[in-house]
């Protein structure tokens, strides 16, 4: 065995570039192309401002389910003869609902992009809402929540959204409803949504090879029929924090893990601090080699994985650690989880952990955004959050510019171990007595 | 007007391919592509879980765990932090057949991540401790909770594999294997199935992205160019089957899961055959999208699944006749046997109503876009050509895939189905609703 011993040098790296951005006003609506020469793949996607915030109080999920309902058929044809007519090209419709938009999607190779954009606006724009199957959707939907509820995860995800937001607001409730909100909605619910919000033009997003699409030919097909101005953007929630640590117990009976799920409030996307929040964040929880994968994972075998992130949004953030961990190590992977938060906020970071987080998440701007999906998900960031063109290009510099000092102070900020809410879904009879010697916070039960 | 889907193509591989191979074994791949500044460094390994002896089930998916533990110039954990310190996405995945390591990197990183495959393919035992592996089976049986034990229906692949192959099989067990099996062995012989498999001889080294091949047949000589070959390494116990089984199989359980769930399964071809080909597009006809016969029969118009739980997939074994995966989930209200009943007729009128051209179309247009989705990133490009180059000795043999779905037939469909989804060898799963009893 001769292994070569010394690490090699880097090359030259080639100067990063996003693709070039084309914005197209056509039709009465606006076009954000990224230009992909050669690609064989194109990605479209309608952004519409019509994302769940919107939803009525108590009926939350009345969007994804309009998601779902856009392909019970057309004005023009029915269900099956959608799905038929889709398909042969190769194409699915991908919908999704966030906090700040409704989106639908196609990905088909690059010539069968109008075909396939027309399918989709009929869809979007000229749904037959038929209440019938309307309702036989949302009941659908209602079996598929509980399907996904029996698993690990969303109960304890509700309990600490529920806690850190308010019961009782939109965004204090789950983003795709419950199994009883969603049973709660009506079919005018939901031809009422379409009709307040699905009617604006929007913005089309196309990723794919330009030289093959004519941009004002999909905007006819994505605006057409469409009217009204963008709505105004509500300015960010007010942030509260906790004056306490609190702990509150899902009771999951017979779980072979603990599902943990820790968080508090935290800035909006557009707060000047982005970049070193996402670089702090980055050496608590986001790599591998990350504070909390590196000690519960890696030291302490308690779990298969751990990360922590800020999820921002237009109007709030949060900042959140998660991970499932064996039940008989649920309080001393608590515990451990706290310290190194702690940790982080008071001593701020090391110059060789932020090395690893500033270069990894602008080589990311690379390697994560080879696919149209991936650019379309990059321009959909742009017309959010109202960011320019150079964008990504300014968001490398930044990332690769920021210090110790920037980092470490936005720890201090931005990290409050002593305002978390923590969050345990396990086999309560298992963990109490554990949880409560820890005596990290009071200890309340989620009701059933 | 829509343009029309089913225009033939000549290769699903339309980038250019080069091969060599050192005087050590290691094959060296490289498809070169300069439309962006990432590469994609990608090594099989020609052992997976179907290589494990009885009472070593487990081992190979837990070697690729220590892969990351460090080696002779690379500290613990200090892989991790190289790759991603240096921009790049990794991860690795064990099945039955094979294990996989790729990092995807900024291309000025290419010569980094061949260093870190060369280090840890020659220098892993050396560096190899009793504390890494024990850390490294805590987080295995983690990870086997958390993806299989803690989830509802979670077991149905550990559940399948024993029902569709017999005992000493190599598909037999599951690749995530027994606990007491990691328990039980000592750090010796995790040493010595590293010896035994982690070898030039046994690898293929795909390099796809901003690179030339000149620069990495250089770069594989300088860094794996000195590294021994294993002589004799013993093949995995031999595959073989003699056709479809020959009785069918029936499991139930009864638990904790919300709705009772059928999976109907049988042994097919094996991956990379023509008769796979059919059965990819068969499971597409069957259970891909909106359009599927199982949608349509039984989401939308009988009424008794749940329209978002229906499907119907091949599992991509390419040693053994491979498992086609049917599966349905009552509604609420639908009794197991209602369900089972409706999901057989779909799966039996394979063979007896014939697939529409529109069917075969829909089904065609949707593999396609599937494979232009897969191929899309370096990394895709550069597993598919380490597949190809492992299972099939020729890397370009990936072009051949999708002109393969496409020359399916309606009655290559029924044929196949008529000779390998027979009641007579199915295996049928159940999961009910209820108390463990």
């Amino acid at each position: 065995m001769t292994l070569v011993a010394d690490r090699p040098e880097p090359g030259t790296a080639r100067p990063y570039s996003f693709p070039s951005v084309i914005r197209t006003e056509a039709a009465g609506g606006l076009v954000v192309a990224a230009h992909l020469p050669g690609q064989l793949l194109a990605t479209a996607s309608l952004l519409l401002d019509a994302g769940a915030a919107r939803e009525a109080t108590d009926r939350e999920g009345t969007a994804s389910i309009l998601a779902k309902a856009l392909e019970e058929g057309t004005q023009k044809r029915d269900s099956a003869q959608f799905a038929l007519a889709l398909e042969r090209l190769g194409a699915e419709l991908t919908t999704s609902v966030d906090w700040d938009a409704f989106r639908v999607g196609v990905s088909v190779p690059v010539d069968l992009l109008p075909g396939a954009v027309e399918l989709l606006a009929e869809a979007a724009r000229t749904p037959k809402l038929d209440p019938s199957d309307v309702l036989r959707v949302r009941d659908d939907e209602v079996t598929a929540l509980r399907m996904e509820w029996a698993q690990p995860g969303p109960r304890a995800d509700a309990a600490l959204r529920a806690d850190l937001f308010g019961a009782g607001e939109r965004y204090g409730r789950p983003l795709h409803g419950d199994p009883t909100s969603t049973a709660a909605v009506t079919a005018d619910d939901v031809v009422e949504f379409h009709r307040s919000w699905l009617g604006r033009p929007g913005v089309l997003l196309v990723a794919g090879d330009l030289d093959r699409l004519d941009l004002k030919v999909l905007a006819e097909a994505a605006f057409g029929g469409t009217s009204g101005d963008p709505l105004p953007v509500d300015p960010p929630l007010t942030l509260a924090l906790r004056d306490a640590r609190r702990t509150i117990l899902v009771d999951r009976p017979g779980s072979v893990q603990s599902t943990l799920r820790l968080g508090h409030r935290a800035p909006h996307r557009a707060h000047p601090d982005y970049v070193p929040i996402t670089l702090a964040a980055t050496v608590l929880g986001g790599a591998f080699t990350s504070r909390l994968n590196h000690l519960i994972r890696e030291v302490k075998g308690y779990t298969y994985g751990i990360r922590g992130d800020f999820a921002m949004t237009r109007r709030f953030g949060r900042f959140g650690v998660s991970a499932a961990v064996q039940t008989a190590v649920t309080g001393p992977a608590l515990a451990d989880t706290v310290g190194e938060i702690t940790r982080t906020r008071l001593d701020g970071v090391t110059e060789a952990e932020l090395e690893v987080a500033r270069r990894w998440r602008a080589g990311q701007l690379s390697v994560d955004m080879q696919t149209p999906g991936a650019i379309v998900g990059a321009l959909a960031t742009l017309v959010i959050h109202g960011l320019p063109d150079d964008y990504y290009a300014t968001l490398r510099r930044q990332l690769l510019d920021a210090t110790v000092a920037d980092v470490s102070a936005a720890a201090a900020a931005h990290l409050h171990p002593g305002s978390l809410t923590m969050v345990i879904e396990g086999d309560a009879a298992l963990i109490r007595d554990d949880l409560t010697a820890l005596n990290l916070a009071p200890i309340t039960d989620a009701a059933p | 007007m829509v343009t029309s889907t089913s225009t033939p193509v000549e290769t699903g591989y339309p980038w250019p391919i080069e091969t060599t191979r050192l005087n050590n074994g290691l094959r060296v791949v490289v498809s070169e592509d300069r439309s962006a500044p990432v590469v994609c460094v990608n090594l099989w390994y020609d052992v997976g879980s179907r290589h494990e002896p009885e009472g070593q089930t487990g081992f190979a998916h837990l070697f690729e765990h220590l892969m990351f533990e460090g080696s002779v110039h690379v500290q613990k954990t200090e892989h991790m932090r190289l790759v991603q310190g240096n921009g790049g996405s990794l991860n690795a995945t064990t099945n039955p057949d094979r294990t996989n390591y790729f990092e995807t990197m900024p291309s000025e990183h290419l010569e980094l991540a061949i260093w870190l495959e060369a280090d840890r393919m020659g220098g892993l035992v050396p560096a190899l401790t009793q504390e890494t592996l024990d850390n490294q089976r805590e987080v295995v049986k983690n990870e086997r909770r958390q993806r299989y034990d803690n989830v509802p229906y979670g077991d149905a692949w550990l559940r399948l594999l024993p029902l569709l192959y017999p005992p000493g099989h190599p598909y037999h067990h599951a690749t995530i294997g027994s606990m007491e099996d990691l328990n039980a062995a000592g750090l010796e012989t995790f040493r010595a199935f590293h010896r035994q498999y982690y070898a030039p001889n046994n690898a293929v080294l795909t390099v796809v992205g901003d690179t030339s091949a000149a620069e990495v047949f250089a770069l594989a000589d300088k860094y794996f160019g000195a590294l021994e070959p294993v002589p004799d390494i013993p093949p995995a116990p031999n595959g073989h089957l003699t056709g479809p089984a020959e009785h069918p199989a029936r499991q139930t359980v009864t638990g904790k899961v919300p709705a009772p769930r059928i999976y109907l399964s049988h042994r097919t071809h094996p991956f990379g055959s023509a008769g796979y080909d059919t059965v990819t597009v068969l499971a597409t006809v069957l259970g891909s999208g909106r359009g599927s016969r199982l949608y349509q029969r039984l989401a939308d118009g009988a009424r008794i699944a749940q329209p978002d739980y229906v499907g119907a997939y091949g599992v991509d074994l390419a040693h053994a006749p491979a498992p086609l995966i049917i599966t349905a989930t009552a509604k609420d209200g639908v009794d197991a046997a209602t369900l089972e009943a409706g999901l057989a007729e779909v799966v039996d009128g394979l063979a007896t109503e014939p697939v529409t051209e529109a069917e075969l179309e829909r089904a065609k247009a949707l593999l396609t876009t599937s494979w232009w989705r897969q191929l899309s990133t370096v990394g895709g490009r550069a597993d598919t050509l380490g597949r190809y180059a492992t299972q099939f000795g020729d890397p370009a043999s990936a072009g051949y895939r999708l002109p393969g779905w496409q020359a399916v037939t309606a009655g290559d469909i029924a044929d196949v189905a008529a000779q390998t989804l027979q009641p007579s060898s199915r295996v049928t799963l159940t999961y009910l609703p209820g108390d463990h009893s």
